[in-house]
């Protein structure tokens, strides 16, 4: 009995602790950058005439208590936080449940007493355990850095909730589909849309009642050092409950080995597109690039939707630049900038997007699927280059649909951004996720157990650093080393077509490196 | 590079392949001359994978080179116009059916005779508009041996081809090994599952910890080995003594008054008469079975 939890635990254990250090390190660090920042009286006034600016809200959300360090933190780093966690927790709930069942693994375990829902239920069990810590440890985070007790705790408990929330949504669709990318599909379609209500419903103020619906809504709804509330987060553990409740019912209604969903099993054949290399790698991508290209849509659609309120805003508070450009968001005071600052973030789904479509061709070669393809008289480096070369078309098309969405958005709501403006603004941060792919090209060709890491490191971790640089400070040459630090800000500036070129000439020289790596070594699986 | 007969299917010289401490395969000299079929023995673990996988190119050899038909294994655009490959656990694309992977097979491979490939559809009964993620792992294996069997390539690899298939598909794979055959194709088998080996191999290569311990043709094989011989007689019975001193002969039982038994080892013809001189009413000779030969090599006995 003890065995099930105990396997379930050494399945996340490096992620886990990963997070433990993240999560709870990343808060205290913005609570001690607010007081840094915004120790002067008149600073955190600015700060709060700033947060009222429409698309400072879209982004981050309604700010509620940014007159102290912790109700500052929940406000900037909320959503972010929590919507990476929730990441996680779907996409391992995924991995655990479906992709162990999938690989055959969980035969061997139903052979014992239990039975599969019971199986499922300690897996989850597992996961919403594991939520439960890191919560704890974030709330610990905050109290010691110096946030008040009673919002740290509200705020950690609806964080710990998104978490567990999602660990049952990615156990829920595990249960409904019978493969693991499927049902990671599905589960993170379901936290986009719990995103782009929130953005919705903090965006536009007719629909905030949406608010209620998703759980970073009813986060918000909790106000964490405002009037902390417990009823939302009573809400958000109702929502845990149902949907953990229907995962395990549909683990009772279904076989082992197949989804609640069988979906047609038999289907006539469909060959366009695998009569060549390219093709069928065109083929394998198209309905994942399709849905990641549907959620920027979705996400940049508001974007743009909301620009026409920045626009009446900045009429309204001519000083916002000055204030914008204090609390170090240069640049905002234009709907060019606005523009400029929400692609650059768009550099971080490509990112993703990239390295998480390279490291399933390493799941492809770790599971055997590649052993017969590769019997074929075709060279790994064939195969590696026609890869890259569609993922780079897929990355360019993608960017440009962020554009034509943002103005879709601007346009229909009359702000002024141009087309060209919008599609070289999205265009601008292409090299970043070219460097992802190049980051998990190498990773292919020498370290195949950590292609996502390593593919993502660029866009994310680059990220990353270049706010921790921004917020305490740091050698310049180590905020040089951020792919961030080279884009320019399309369109408000004219791009860093040196940054760009040197960029996708370190992406040339990864790629060959990890492509000579990987004809060379052994093949897995 | 050393010389290579490029008549030669497979030709190796001392490759080796360690995996940290462990030696997987141990300096392999083997060649299999076109048009045979080749079994390769040995018990889970003693390096037929590994061997194979070299073979393909798709692990890098420690030592040693391996060629296909003259073609270095590494140059994987060159060597694999020669051959097809079903490797031991076939996995497949789970979203694709079986009528797309072979598509997908056939387009990126070298060459393919499709109406040979629509018949062994019909043979190996398998479903192509089903989704591979449905298949078992039979149905797998048959969708990767009807593509390898339908390409058009001089040698045929298999690894464990009939582990997951039902003894009518078996009996089915038989026959298209007999097929490639006669339609000139060198076949390399790794198995251990020896009665498949029995049917349709004409040589062996017996296989132990990593190391080649015996390349023999089968029926030589079978010969150099103890034939059991059992002697039902009426009267007088042979003389025994005469009989243990015949060079070859051991093991001679007198287990009723009317009955003796013995193993033998090369020709006959000398106990054969001595047994002559009493009246022989019945004479079983029962070959060893490969798996007798195959155990005797591991060092364990015959049950």
């Amino acid at each position: 009995m003890t065995r099930f939890p105990r396997l379930a635990v050494r399945l996340i254990r490096r992620g886990f602790l990963i997070l433990l250090i993240l999560v709870p390190g990343l808060s205290a660090i913005v609570v001690v950058q607010y007081r840094y920042t915004f120790a002067d009286p008149a600073d955190a006034i600015s700060l709060q005439v700033l947060a009222e600016n429409p698309a400072i809200r879209v982004l981050f959300g309604v700010p509620v208590a940014i007159d102290n360090a912790g109700g500052f933190t929940v406000w900037r780093t909320g959503t972010f936080v929590a919507a990476g966690l929730a990441s996680w927790a779907l996409l391992t709930a995924t991995r655990i449940t479906r992709g162990e069942e999938q690989s055959g693994r969980w035969g061997l375990l139903l052979t014992g007493r239990l039975r599969l829902p019971s199986v499922v239920a300690h897996h989850l069990a597992v996961l919403l355990g594991a939520q439960l810590l890191l919560g704890a440890a974030l709330a610990v985070a905050l109290i010691v850095a110096g946030a008040g007790i009673q919002g740290a705790l509200i705020y950690a408990l609806g964080f710990t909730l998104i978490g567990m929330l999602f660990a049952a949504v990615g156990t829920l669709c595990a249960q409904l589909v019978a493969e693991r990318r499927t049902a990671s599909g599905i589960a993170a379609a379901v936290l986009g849309f719990a995103l782009l209500l929130r953005m919705v419903s903090d965006g536009v103020e007719r629909l905030a009642w949406l608010s209620g619906l998703t759980p970073f809504g009813l986060l918000a709804e909790a106000e964490p050092y405002a009037a902390n509330r417990l009823g939302p987060l009573a809400a958000m553990a109702l929502m845990v409950a149902a949907v953990a409740g229907l995962a395990i019912l549909a683990a009772v209604h279904r076989d082992v080995g197949s989804g609640l969903i069988t979906g047609s099993e038999i289907r006539p054949g469909r060959f366009r597109l695998l009569r060549s290399l390219p093709g069928f790698a065109i083929r394998r991508l198209l309905p994942s690039a399709l849905g990641w290209a549907a959620g920027l849509c979705a996400y940049f659609l508001i974007i743009g939707l909301v620009a026409r309120s920045l626009t009446e805003f900045l009429i309204e508070n001519p000083r916002f630049a000055d204030l914008a450009a204090q609390a170090g968001f240069a640049g905002l005071a234009t709907v060019q900038g606005y523009a400029a600052a929400l692609f650059a973030l768009l550099a971080i789904p490509m990112g993703v997007f990239a390295a998480s479509r390279l490291s399933y061709d390493a799941a492809d070669e770790a599971d055997g699927r590649l052993a017969v393809v590769f019997s074929r008289p075709l060279t790994r480096s064939r195969w590696a280059l026609v890869q890259i070369a569609v993922l780079v078309a897929a990355i360019v098309a993608l960017a440009m649909a962020a554009g034509v969405a943002t103005v879709t958005g601007t346009a229909l709501a009359g702000a002024n951004l141009r087309l060209t403006e919008a599609l070289a603004g999205a265009l601008n941060v292409v090299p970043v996720a070219v460097l992802c792919l190049g980051a998990a090209q190498v990773a292919i060709g020498w370290v195949p157990q950590a292609v996502l890491a390593l593919g993502a490191a660029p866009a994310v971790g680059g990220f990353l650093l270049t706010v921790l640089v921004e917020t305490f400070g740091g050698p310049n040459w180590l905020a040089q080393l951020s792919p961030f630090a080279h884009l320019a800000w399309v369109p408000a500036t004219a791009p860093d077509w040196a940054g760009a070129a040197g960029m996708i000439g370190i992406s040339v020289l990864l790629a060959g490196l990890g492509i000579a790596g990987f004809a060379r070594r052994d093949l897995r699986g | 590079m050393p010389a290579v007969a490029i008549r030669d299917a497979i030709h190796t010289i001392g490759l080796t392949k360690r995996f940290g401490r462990t030696v997987a395969l141990d300096r392999l000299d083997l060649t299999v001359e076109a048009g045979e079929v080749f079994g390769y023995l040995g018990p889970n673990g003693a390096g037929k994978s590994t061997t194979l996988r070299l073979l393909l190119g798709h692990l890098r050899p420690t030592a040693g080179q391996a060629w296909i038909f003259g073609r270095a294994s590494g140059d994987a655009a060159a060597a694999h116009r020669h051959l097809a490959y079903v490797p031991e656990d076939v996995a497949l694309w789970p979203a694709l059916t079986g009528a797309e992977t072979l598509e997908l097979l056939a387009d990126i491979g070298p060459g393919i005779d499709r109406r040979y490939r629509d018949e062994l559809v019909q043979r190996f009964e398998l479903e192509v508009d089903r989704r591979c993620g449905t298949y078992s792992t039979g149905n797998r294996q048959k969708v990767a041996l009807v593509a390898a069997f339908a390409t058009d390539v001089p040698l045929l690899i298999f690894d464990e081809p009939a582990a997951g298939l039902d003894p009518l598909m078996e009996q089915q794979f038989r026959q298209c090994i007999a097929a490639a055959v006669t339609r000139g194709q060198t076949v390399f088998l790794s198995s251990h599952h020896l009665a498949e080996v029995d049917a349709v191999c004409q040589r062996v290569g017996i296989l132990r910890e990593g190391r080649l311990v015996e390349v023999a043709d089968l029926n030589d094989l079978r010969r150099l080995r103890l034939t059991e011989v059992d002697v039902s007689f009426r009267g007088t019975p042979p003389d025994l003594e005469q009989l243990s001193a015949v060079p070859g002969v051991s093991n001679v039982h007198q287990l009723s008054p009317s009955r003796l038994s013995l193993t033998l080892a090369g020709p006959p013809a000398a106990a054969l008469r001595i047994l002559a001189t009493a009246e022989v009413l019945a004479l079983n000779v029962r070959e060893p079975s490969l798996e007798e030969i195959f155990l005797e090599y591991y060092g364990q006995p015959a049950t």
